[in-house]
């Protein structure tokens, strides 16, 4: 299971680096999400991956904490056993040896062994010691278990009930150390093994030896010391009492005295101790707790031990285990489906709406319907995100636009028409007295320039003002430069009230002059028609200039389509391509120019503008027309009609006096 | 037929000059009969000068084009006025609307702008103002004035004559008189043009104010002569000195 997850993770760790590594990250993600849409199990890899963890630690928590819980119980539960074994077996022997130290005591005080006992060291012969022993068993028949009484007089005469069965450690025997305790207990039991270690059976296990010394009960002399030993049986008895095998019964040197004989070899000093002593040993397959105690007033020390083996659990507790598991598997699922579901589906889904409005550039609310909850919250926040940003963008646009207004005003007052008029009117009035009324129609035709040309500060105006600021235009630049241009005017009357941006002929007029008929040396001819096709407003100005290359065409046009001011300025048509410009955010669409030409012969620029600007008037015209009363009205209308006619008029008249007025100037 | 009589009211006399010689009045039988620099002068020589057209600029201290228009169409609904605007003034213009003027014109003018609009006025002049003459020749002689009317005229302008719009037409108006009858019995009993009397009271009462040292401007205004340049010249004419030579040789010391 880890290494599956291990393996998740490596997967899931490959495809963030290509995530990031690649553009196209998003696009790759959303293919999987096609994908995974199909099998709607299939949570996103990082989801699985935390699910399988999770899964893991939780599974191996479990366990370990299944594991440590069930040994310790375990050894707890030993424990106790063991300790209630150690009791009822110290116990059991302690009382076996408290009747057989009563027995000792009847033993003591047999006449037989007292006669034994008293008589004089010559008079110890073999009828006494005989007696003595008849005596004492006589006393022991009652027992079986006892297996031998020695009983040494002060001056080292001694008798036996089992003569031949054992051997004597004699230099043991010799010194103080053997009897000392014994001695000292003036007559008490004092329980031993092997008589002190100086009696050995010379076959089979060792005994357990009550020693006493014994007194006389006149005199109150000690007469000598009593030795009874009890045999292994006894003690294997109590064992076999118990039930159970892994007992065993060690003197205070570890030797087996009864029981397992398994058991010793785990014996160290430190269970020879009243209180129960514990260890665990580590053998094949497990562990053994070995416990043991010393029983009280005796060098016998009582060992038990019991195995906690690794086996595993039972197998009640491996149903269990599984059924858990399958039921944690099942929730994992059950809950990866609901992640899928609510959140992992619905964030693709969100992602891929967001990354379409992204590519497409667009700024849209998302319109999709997702759950009430934080996936909600999410889209609305985006949402907002959007409206904020596009209320953003609209207030900028606001902004741009009336400082550009502002701008332009600005640029307007600077001009200050009013100065500029009264001081054409001076002048003009200076002319006339001078008797120069060429110089005043030369003044006259720069005012009304001026005055069409600044026109209220209007951004549109109706064609046939622009066509006003043409003529007055050119009626300048004729006195500039003679009778090079010639103009012409071919208008149809219901395009003269389309409204066009201001300054939209003039700009290409000036073009037609600088860029083609002065280039070309000879006089030229300016054409300006307009007229309405299929509800299009047609403008066209053509010069018989020196014409355009190709590749000047498409340089102007291509540079204006890509905006690039620089390549224009370099093209060196700036006007051209700036009326282009404005034209185009004015109608709000890029097919609004047409450049023919043919070099050496003419240019034709024809502009066309769509019916839905081009064929009304703008508000402001509207609302003036309507709020003016008669007069201004009839002004406006008189002005209208009569402006090309009395502009034609005027240059016409004109014509001659400038024509000898520039005569004279080359002449002089 | 007579020449149609015309009247050039602008502050700008380089304006009013180049009207005067950049049309050829004489081709359209008209004549510039006056001119004003201001809305104030205006009003006190129009009965002198009995216009049929007057040009009116927009934009004259003291009592602008339009504030004079007013006071104009109210006393000669007969005459024909021109506005004359600048581009800038335009918003101002249309403030007139509502009043009957004959024509807007746009500055810098041109000369046949103006020849186009001056033959529409002749031709209206043409319609209206011989039969006008015809009926004031028939219409019933003015009622005879008392022997105290001409006193009570007198006591008029002397409790009037610091409004600045008083003239000989609105007096008339007011105690119910043409024009030219109370101008000519108004010369009959008192040897005086009304127009001369008007001014005598004014300027008496500027001698006064200019012997206490008071400014131009002040007694101009107080006098009911707003405009201190036409102020100027009237007191001039009428003193032989200017004014603040009169106050520095009259006005009291201190």
């Amino acid at each position: 299971m880890t290494g599956t997850g291990c393996h998740r993770a490596a997967g899931v760790d490959g495809m963030t680096r290509e995530t990031q590594s690649k553009g196209g990250g998003m696009a790759l993600m959303r293919k999987r999400n096609t994908k995974g849409g199909k099998r709607w199990w299939l949570l996103s890899d990082s989801l699985r991956l935390i699910v399988f963890a999770f899964i893991i630690v939780i599974l191996f928590s479990f366990l370990a904490s299944i594991y440590f819980l069930g040994r310790k119980d375990r050894m707890d539960q030993a424990a106790r056993e063991a300790e209630n074994l150690l009791n009822s077996l110290s116990n059991n022997i302690m009382s076996e040896i408290e009747r057989y130290k009563s027995l000792s005591r009847l033993v003591m005080v047999d006449d037989r062994l007292v006669a034994f006992l008293r008589a004089e060291p010559e008079e110890v012969n073999e009828g006494v010691v005989n007696n003595a022993i008849m005596g004492i068993r006589e006393i022991l028949n009652v027992t079986v278990n006892v297996d031998s009484v020695f009983v040494f007089r002060e001056d080292g005469k001694y008798l036996s009930t089992n003569r031949g069965e054992y051997m004597f450690d004699y230099e043991r025997m010799e010194t103080e150390e053997w009897s000392e305790d014994i001695l000292d207990g003036l007559g008490r039991a004092v329980i031993s093994v092997n008589g002190n270690n100086a009696v050995f059976k010379t076959k089979g296990m060792s005994v357990v030896t009550i020693g006493r010394a014994v007194y006389d009960l006149l005199t109150q002399q000690r007469t000598g010391i009593m030795l009874m030993n009890i045999s292994d049986a006894m003690l294997e008895q109590t064992i076999r009492a118990t039930k159970n095998e892994n007992v065993c019964i060690v003197d205070e040197d570890g030797k087996l005295l009864a029981g397992n004989a398994d058991l010793p070899k785990y014996y160290s000093a430190e269970f020879a101790t009243e209180e129960t002593f514990r260890k665990t040993e580590k053998i094949p397959g497990g562990r053994r707790l070995v416990s043991g105690c010393r029983i009280p007033n005796t060098p016998l020390v009582v060992l038990c031990y019991s195995d906690i083996d690794a086996k595993i659990a039972p197998f009640e507790m491996g149903y269990v285990l599984f059924l858990f598991l399958l039921v944690f598997v099942t929730a994992a699922f059950v809950v990866g489906a609901f992640v899928t579901k609510n959140i992992t589906d619905p964030v693709f889904a969100l992602t891929s709406a967001m990354e379409k409005n992204r590519e497409e550039g667009r700024l849209e609310r998302l319109n999709m319907t997702t759950p009430r909850n934080e996936i909600g919250m999410l889209k609305d926040v985006y949402n907002n995100m959007i409206d904020r940003v596009n209320e953003q963008t609209r207030r900028l646009l606001e902004k741009e636009k009336n400082l550009q207004r502002a701008e332009m005003r600005v640029l307007n007052e600077q001009i200050k028409p009013h100065f500029l008029y009264n001081s054409l009117e001076t002048i003009g009035y200076l002319a006339l007295e001078e008797g120069a009324e060429s110089v005043y129609s030369a003044l006259e035709t720069l005012g009304s320039f001026y005055r069409n040309f600044l026109s209220k500060g209007d951004r549109e105006i109706p064609l046939e003002r622009e066509v006003n600021i043409v003529q007055d235009y050119l009626a300048l630049q004729k006195l500039r430069y003679g009778e090079i241009i010639e103009d012409e005017y071919d208008l149809a009357e219901d395009a003269k009230k389309c409204i066009i941006p201001k300054l939209t002929l003039q700009p290409l007029v000036e073009n037609s002059i600088y860029h083609g008929i002065r280039l070309k040396g000879e006089p030229g001819i300016i054409r300006i028609a307009a007229w309405l096709e299929d509800g299009m407003l047609h403008v066209l100005v053509r010069d018989t200039g020196i014409g355009m290359s190709k590749e000047q065409i498409d340089r102007i046009l291509s540079a204006s389509k890509e905006g690039e001011e620089n390549a224009a300025e370099q093209a060196d048509s700036f006007g051209l391509w700036g009326t282009i410009e404005r034209i185009r955010y004015f109608c709000d669409r890029d097919d609004v120019v047409r450049i023919r030409s043919e070099e050496g012969e003419y240019t034709e620029v024809e502009f066309i503008f769509p019916p839905n600007r081009g064929g009304q008037e703008s508000d402001e015209v509207q609302e003036a027309g309507s709020e003016r009363e008669a007069g201004l009205k009839r002004e406006t209308g008189s002005k209208r009609e009569a402006g090309p006619e009395r502009k034609i008029g005027s240059a016409r008249e004109n014509e001659p006096e400038k024509k000898t007025g520039s005569e004279r100037k080359t002449g002089g | 037929m007579r020449k149609y009589r015309v009247m050039l009211i602008d502050d700008e006399q380089s304006a009013r000059r180049l009207m005067r010689a950049s049309v050829d009045w004489e081709s359209l039988n008209m004549e510039v009969v006056g001119e004003a620099a201001s809305g104030i002068e205006a009003i006190n020589v129009i009965d002198d000068m009995r216009p049929d057209i007057a040009f009116v600029d927009i934009s004259m201290p003291f009592m602008n084009g339009i504030e004079f228009t007013e006071v104009a169409t109210a006393r000669y609904p007969d005459l024909i006025i021109i506005i004359m605007t600048a581009i800038d003034q335009f918003e101002y213009a249309r403030k007139c609307v509502s009043l009957p003027v004959f024509e807007y014109m746009l500055k810098p003018m041109v000369r046949s702008e103006i020849m186009e609009v001056l033959i529409k006025a002749r031709q209206k002049l043409d319609e209206t103002v011989n039969l006008a003459e015809e009926a004031a020749a028939e219409a019933a002689p003015d009622q005879e004035m008392r022997e105290d009317t001409v006193s009570q005229i007198k006591k008029y302008i002397d409790d009037n004559y610091t409004d600045a719009k008083i003239n000989l037409t609105s007096v008339a108006e007011q105690f119910g008189f043409s024009a030219s009858y109370l101008s000519r019995k108004f010369k009959q009993e008192t040897g005086k043009n009304f127009v001369e009397y008007l001014t005598e009271c004014r300027m008496e009462k500027a001698i006064l104010l200019a012997e206490n040292k008071w400014k131009m401007f002040q007694t101009s205004a107080e006098v009911g002569i707003p405009d201190p340049n036409y102020f100027g010249r009237c007191f001039k004419k009428y003193t032989g000195m200017s004014y603040s030579d009169y106050v520095a040789a009259r006005g009291r010391k201190e």
